[in-house]
C-alpha cells in the first residue's frame, strides 16, 4: 500500500529541506482576472489586486464564500484564465496556458464518463506530450491506481463507482503526471462527512510523500484548518485576499487530540470571525 | 494509536463502496443485502420470476385483448366492414408477409412487396437526412457565426409542419419516389440537427476545463470530449427522426404514388378491405416499436452512462 512514489525526474526539485528553504513557486502580483459574460455582455471582475507568493511543497487553503473567484485563482494559476492585470509565474516563468507541471482536482470530478478508470487516468498522457514510452507510462498508471487502492477497478466505468470512488481516481488522474502543482477545486465537497476525513488524510498522505506544492480550495474551515500549511481568507466578489493565517498545528491534525488544542479552537474562531461578515454580507448580495 | 483507527474507518468506508458496486466481490461479507443474496442464491423460481416476469405479462396482456377483440368483432355489435375479427386481421398479416406478388403483376396486393417499398424509401431518407444532419448540427454547436446563420431555418423548418410541403413537393417532382425521398429527408433532418447541436452545446463545461487543465488542444477537446458527449444525442436524433421518417413516408404514400404501405392502407379502404387494413395499421405499430427498441439498444450499447442519468 505504501509505494514508494518519490523518485521524481523533477530537474528543479530542492533537494534539502523544502519546507524550510521557502522557495517561491508560484507568484501572483496585482493580479486582477474576470470573466467575460456572453449573454449580458459585460466584464465580470472576479478576483481584484491579489499578490500572494506560494512556496515550493506548501500546502495552502484558500478558503472564501461561494462565487468569490477562488476556483478563479486556481484556474489563474492553472493557465485555463489569463490574468486582466498584474501578473502571475509559476518557477519563474509567467503563466500562459496549462502545462505539464500543473493538475487539477474538480468538485464534480470531471472524469470523462465513456473512459474507464484506467484510462481516465492515462488521459493527461495522452494529451501531453512529456516523452514517455508506452510502458513507462502503463507503469506509472499502474502505480497510481495502486496508491489510490483502486486495483480491481481499472475496467470499471465512473458511473460504477461510489463519489469517494470517483474522485480517488481524479486524484490518481492529477497525481500521475508528477506535477509540482496540485490544484484542487473543493475535492471532497460532494463527499459524504465520513469518507470526506478519510480521503483528506490520504490526500495528506499523498502529497507528502510526493512533496507536491498544494493550492486547495474549500469552504470549511476545519478542512483548512486540518490541511493547510497557510490559509488565505478571500472577501466576497470581486476577491481580495483579507488575510493570510499559518498553521502552526503538530500534523497529522485528524486526532482528537489535536482538534482539542487550545490553539486550534483560538484559530477556528479567528476564522469565523473572518469569514462571518463575508458570509452573512454575501447571504443576500449572491449572485 | 488515533491514527490507526481512522485508517480502518477508511477501510471500513470503502469496504461499503466495494459492495455497492456489484462488479467485484465485496471485501466485507456483512455489507452483502439480502435481496443480492436472493438474486445470486442460484436456480430459483423468484429468479426465473425477476428475469421474465415482465415478458408474461405483456404476453399475456396481449392475448387477452385480442380475445376480446375476437369475441366483440364476432358478437356483431360493429359492422364488419369497419371492426374485422382479429384472427381474420392476423391472417391477412401472415398470409400478405410470406407471399409475394406474381412477377407479371403490374401493382402487387401483397404487404411484402409494399413493406419493403417503404422501408427503402425511409431508410434512403433517414440516411440522407443523418449525412446532412449530423454534420450541420456539429458545425452550428462548434462554430458560432455558422451556428448563427443557420439557426432561424432551422427552427423555422422545424416548426413548419412537414407535411405542408407535400403539395409543393408533388408540384415540383410529381408522384415519385424522390418526392418520397425528400419529404422522409425533410422530416428526419431536424430532430438530428437539433439533437446534435443541443450535444455540443451542452457539453459539460468541467470536462472541457479538465482536457484543457491537462493539456488538451482544441482539436483534442472536440474529438476526445466533445464528440463522445455528443454522441448519444446523435442516436436520440436519429431515432426521433427516424419516427417522424416514419410519418412522413406514410403521408407521402397516401398522397400520391402506387406502392408502400401508405397506398396499401388507401386502397383497403377503397375497397372496403378492412381486415387488410388493420393488418397494415399493426404492422406499422411493429415496425415502429422495433425501431425504437433497437435504437434504445444501441443507445446502451454506446453510451451505457446515460441510461445511469436517466433512471
Amino acid at each position: 500500500m505504501f509505494l514508494d512514489v518519490t523518485g521524481r525526474d523533477d530537474a528543479s526539485t530542492n533537494s534539502g529541506d523544502h519546507r524550510g528553504a521557502q522557495q517561491p513557486l508560484i507568484v501572483a502580483k496585482n493580479m486582477t482576472v474576470g470573466y467575460k459574460l456572453h449573454r449580458e455582455r459585460k466584464l465580470l471582475t472576479a478576483l481584484r489586486d491579489i499578490t500572494l507568493t506560494v512556496n515550493r511543497g506548501e500546502f495552502v487553503c484558500l478558503l472564501g464564500p461561494s462565487g468569490c473567484g477562488k476556483t478563479t485563482f486556481i484556474n489563474a494559476i492553472s493557465g485555463i484564465v489569463l490574468p486582466w492585470e498584474g501578473t502571475i509565474e509559476v518557477d519563474g516563468a509567467p503563466v500562459t496556458g496549462p502545462g505539464p507541471d500543473r493538475a487539477m482536482v474538480f468538485q464534480d470530478y470531471a472524469l470523462m464518463p465513456w473512459r474507464t478508470v484506467e484510462s481516465n487516468i492515462r488521459m493527461p498522457f495522452e494529451f501531453q506530450k512529456l516523452g514517455m514510452s508506452k510502458q513507462q507510462i502503463d507503469e506509472r498508471v499502474e502505480r497510481y491506481l495502486d496508491l489510490v487502492e483502486l486495483k480491481g477497478f481499472e475496467k470499471s466505468y465512473p458511473y460504477e463507482l461510489s463519489g469517494g470512488m470517483r474522485q480517488r481516481v481524479g486524484i490518481a488522474r492529477a497525481l500521475a503526471t508528477e506535477p509540482t502543482i496540485l490544484l484542487a477545486d473543493e475535492p471532497f465537497a460532494a463527499i459524504d462527512a465520513m469518507t470526506r476525513e478519510a480521503m483528506q488524510s490520504e490526500l495528506e498522505r499523498f502529497v507528502t510523500k510526493t512533496r507536491q506544492t498544494v493550492v486547495f480550495i474549500t469552504h470549511s474551515i476545519d478542512e483548512a484548518i486540518t490541511l493547510g500549511d497557510r490559509i488565505v481568507v478571500i472577501s466576497r466578489r470581486p476577491g481580495r485576499i483579507k488575510e493570510v493565517l499559518d498553521v502552526n498545528l503538530p500534523r497529522p491534525r485528524f486526532d482528537q487530540d489535536v482538534k482539542s488544542l487550545p490553539a486550534y479552537s483560538e484559530l477556528r474562531e479567528r476564522i469565523w470571525s473572518l469569514v462571518k461578515d463575508e458570509a452573512l454580507s454575501g447571504a443576500h448580495g449572491e449572485e | 494509536m488515533e491514527l490507526g483507527k481512522g485508517r480502518s474507518s477508511v477501510r471500513g468506508a470503502w469496504g461499503r463502496i466495494v459492495a455497492d458496486t456489484e462488479t467485484n466481490t465485496p471485501t466485507d461479507p456483512k455489507s452483502f443485502e439480502d435481496k443480492d443474496r436472493i438474486r445470486t442464491a442460484g436456480f430459483s423460481v423468484g429468479g426465473l420470476w425477476d428475469q421474465y416476469g415482465s415478458h408474461v405479462v405483456t404476453v399475456v396482456n396481449l392475448i387477452c385483448f385480442f380475445i376480446l377483440w375476437e369475441v366483440f368483432a364476432r358478437s356483431g355489435v360493429v359492422n364488419k366492414v369497419f371492426f374485422p375479427t382479429a384472427s381474420g386481421m392476423f391472417g391477412t398479416l401472415w398470409e400478405g408477409l410470406t407471399r409475394s406478388a406474381p412477377p407479371d403483376a403490374i401493382i402487387s396486393g401483397q404487404i411484402i412487396d409494399h413493406l419493403l417499398y417503404t422501408l427503402r424509401t425511409l431508410s434512403i431518407g433517414v440516411t440522407l437526412a443523418c449525412l446532412l444532419g449530423v454534420p450541420a448540427g456539429l458545425l452550428m454547436g462548434g462554430n458560432r457565426y455558422v451556428e448563427k446563420i443557420l439557426s432561424p431555418y432551422v427552427w423555422g423548418m422545424a416548426s413548419l409542419p412537414r407535411i405542408a410541403l407535400v403539395p409543393l413537393f408533388i408540384l415540383f417532382m410529381g408522384f415519385t419516389v424522390k418526392m418520397q425521398i425528400t419529404i422522409v429527408t425533410l422530416s428526419a433532418l431536424f430532430p438530428i440537427v437539433i439533437n446534435a447541436w443541443a450535444g455540443v452545446k451542452t457539453t459539460e463545461k468541467s470536462l472541457i476545463a479538465a482536457a484543457k487543465v491537462f493539456g488538451a488542444s482544441r482539436t483534442n477537446i472536440y474529438v476526445h470530449v466533445v464528440l463522445p458527449y455528443t454522441l448519444p444525442f446523435i442516436i436520440a436524433g436519429i431515432q426521433q427522426g427516424i419516427g417522424r421518417g416514419m410519418v412522413a413516408v406514410i403521408i407521402a404514400e397516401i398522397f400520391g404514388g402506387s406502392n408502400g404501405l401508405g397506398f396499401l392502407i388507401t386502397r383497403a379502404a377503397d375497397t372496403f378491405n378492412s381486415e387488410l387494413m388493420y393488418a397494415v395499421l399493426l404492422l406499422l405499430v411493429i415496425i415502429s416499436l422495433s425501431f425504437i427498441k433497437i435504437t434504445r439498444m444501441i443507445e446502451i450499447y454506446i453510451a451505457p452512462w446515460r441510461q445511469q442519468v436517466v433512471m
